[in-house]
């Protein structure tokens, strides 16, 4: 056998699938299904409680309380953060990273895989909150829902990009991202207007004004425009910059 | 873990895997090289080049032999200088490592895999073709083959180091880097692990492997890498270092039934160069040549019908064996 037989060129679909595989495996631990459950039954609960105590809440009362505060500022980035800071961080952690980092891939089929297997497990959850709590609180109505199921799953890619590159560079990941949900997305970009140019949660509200304008097109929101070139850049930017960090990092 | 392969069945195995290139050219150059981290220099200007065959990276805990192997196999960068493999530069070229294997000291196995789906996984990540005889051929190489379904998690240490060597020749390696593979296992499995080195080295592939143990490096490197405090201290064959260790003053302890006696017979050897008697009432002798005061020391004794009840080295630490070796 000789060397050139040893070792075909690889294709990427191979590799970017057994990166995929591995990381799915490595994130659908038990504990980490269990935390993603609650949490995304939370949105579903409050708003069969709303309805509940009164008749259908409005718009406004929807969009303000289970949309945006609930599940793009704090379920959906909580859930996010739970499966995404782990991609990497627990590779950096029991030092196995170097099993992927010491083969002839390149790093962006690392990146990328860890990026869609974190999507592929939060966007269940996730999608399934957004659909069931919109289907509830707006009785049925097809085209809110979609509009709130895809700025979900639009919330998640970004909040996924940005967690994986931070259980990159950081040891002390979920305890920056939970910092960053509640100071950023939670507080600071709620009460000052210029910020709102700068969270995630603002473009997902955004994408979802712009899918069903008839019945979400409420308050100063970003134009959808802006908010589709800003995601793209949130989910493109953080994948770059996870490529470019493992390029350079010292692996434990 | 099964049973221990006949020599027979290793090489049959091993013939199987691929016979790299006999050159004996330098393979790995590592040129002035430095790392430090903050304040602390781990590794400093060392220079030295590697061909086929075993070497050897020795050295005490904390002496920067992992820092230096990281830095040989592209996982860590170089503070200044460069290595170079096969004529490249290590760090940020993936494709090299269709050429290396690498096996660090840690168990980096995922425990929720089988011994199979591990090794096949890291032979499809370095795009091996034949890819399920590959994989039968490296489990079967370290006699795994009954253990290869069962999860890595139940494994005791020695099968996960095996099986992770497995891992790192599935593509058929040219270049093996092992950091510590000894560590933590037992006489058995030091053995097994022993004999299939010396196999792979025989096929004529360069292997780098560290170890703090004296004794483990002078058993399987024809050449050693003595490196203390982050530098090279010394680096050749290992006869060349032994002949020094052996030609160190060590301090031997005799626990006699008459210390003054064997004292007056013991000063008269050449090969002691002092002595005196202990308040513990022992005799300590200073000598430069071991070895015959080890043939010489029962001679005397039984001359002079002398009860030795004790004999042993006072300074025989790796710490004062390396500090020797980095005066000389």
């Amino acid at each position: 056998m000789t060397r050139s037989r040893a070792c075909s060129a690889i294709s990427w679909r191979i590799s970017v699938l057994s990166v995929y595989h591995l990381t799915l495996r490595q994130l659908s631990g038990r504990w980490r299904v269990v935390i993603m459950s609650v949490l995304s039954l939370m949105p579903v609960i409050i708003a069969m409680l709303m309805l509940r105590d009164n008749t259908a809440p409005s718009v406004q009362q929807f969009e303000t309380t289970i949309l945006s505060t609930m599940l793009a500022g704090s379920i959906a980035p909580l859930v996010v953060l739970a499966i995404a800071a782990a991609a990497f961080g627990d590779e950096v952690e029991d030092r196995t990273l170097a099993n992927l980092t010491l083969t002839p891939i390149p790093r962006w089929k690392i990146a990328l895989p860890k990026l869609l297997a974190t999507i592929s497990i939060a966007v269940p959850f996730i999608a399934m909150s957004a659909l069931v709590t919109t289907h509830v609180a707006f009785l049925g109505e097809w085209r809110a829902t979609i509009a709130v199921t895809i700025a979900a799953i639009a919330a998640v890619a970004m909040y996924a990009s940005m967690f994986v590159w931070l259980g990159l560079v950081s040891g002390q990941a979920v305890g920056l991202g939970l910092l960053y949900i509640v100071l950023w997305e939670g507080f600071i970009s709620g009460f000052i207007p210029g910020v709102r140019l700068l969270s995630i949660r603002h473009y997902a509200i955004a994408l979802m004004n712009a899918i069903d304008d008839r019945r979400f097109a409420t308050t100063d929101h970003l134009s959808p425009a802006v908010a589709v070139i800003m995601a793209t850049l949130v989910i493109g930017g953080f994948l770059l910059l996870s490529i470019r960090r493992l390029r350079r990092m010292d692996v434990p | 873990m099964g049973a221990l392969p006949e020599v027979d069945t290793m090489s049959a195995a091993a013939e199987r895997m691929v016979q790299p290139h006999a050159s004996f050219e330098p393979v790995i150059k590592v040129e002035g090289v430095s790392r430090w981290f903050g304040n602390v220099v781990a590794v400093s200007e060392v220079s030295f080049d590697v061909r086929p065959g075993i070497t050897g990276l020795l050295g005490p805990n904390g002496a920067g032999k992992t820092t230096l192997l990281r830095m040989m196999t592209g996982l860590a960068a170089t503070s200044t200088g460069t290595v170079t493999v096969f004529g490249e530069p290590v760090r940020d070229n993936p494709p090299l490592y269709r050429r290396i294997g690498v096996m660090s000291e840690h168990e980096t196995v995922y425990g929720f895999m089988n011994g199979r789906e591990f090794v096949t996984m890291m032979g499809r990540l370095r795009g091996v073709s034949d890819l399920k005889n590959a994989v039968d051929r490296a489990i079967e190489f370290v006699d795994l083959a009954d253990a290869q379904h069962r999860p890595m998690a139940t494994y005791s240490r020695g099968m996960r180091q095996r099986m992770r060597l497995a891992a790192t020749l599935v593509h058929d390696p040219e270049i093996l880097v092992l950091d510590e593979p000894l560590n933590g296992a037992d006489p058995r499995q030091r053995l097994h692990f022993k004999h299939l080195l010396e196999t792979l080295a025989d096929q004529g592939r360069t292997i780098v492997l560290s170890s703090h143990i004296l004794e483990e490096v002078e058993e399987l490197a024809e050449t050693v890498l003595l490196i203390v405090n982050g530098k090279l201290a010394a680096s050749g064959g290992f006869r060349a270092i032994r002949a020094a260790l052996n030609q160190r003053p060590y301090h031997v302890r005799v626990v006699s039934d008459s210390p003054r006696e064997l004292a007056a017979a013991v000063v008269t050897l050449g090969s002691v160069d002092a002595v005196h008697v202990d308040p513990d009432g022992a005799l300590v002798v200073l000598s430069r040549n071991v070895l015959d005061l080890q043939i010489e020391l029962p001679r005397l004794a039984q001359k002079h019908s002398i009860r030795l009840r004790k004999v042993e080295p006072l300074d025989d630490s790796l710490e004062s064996v390396f500090g020797y070796l980095v005066e000389n």
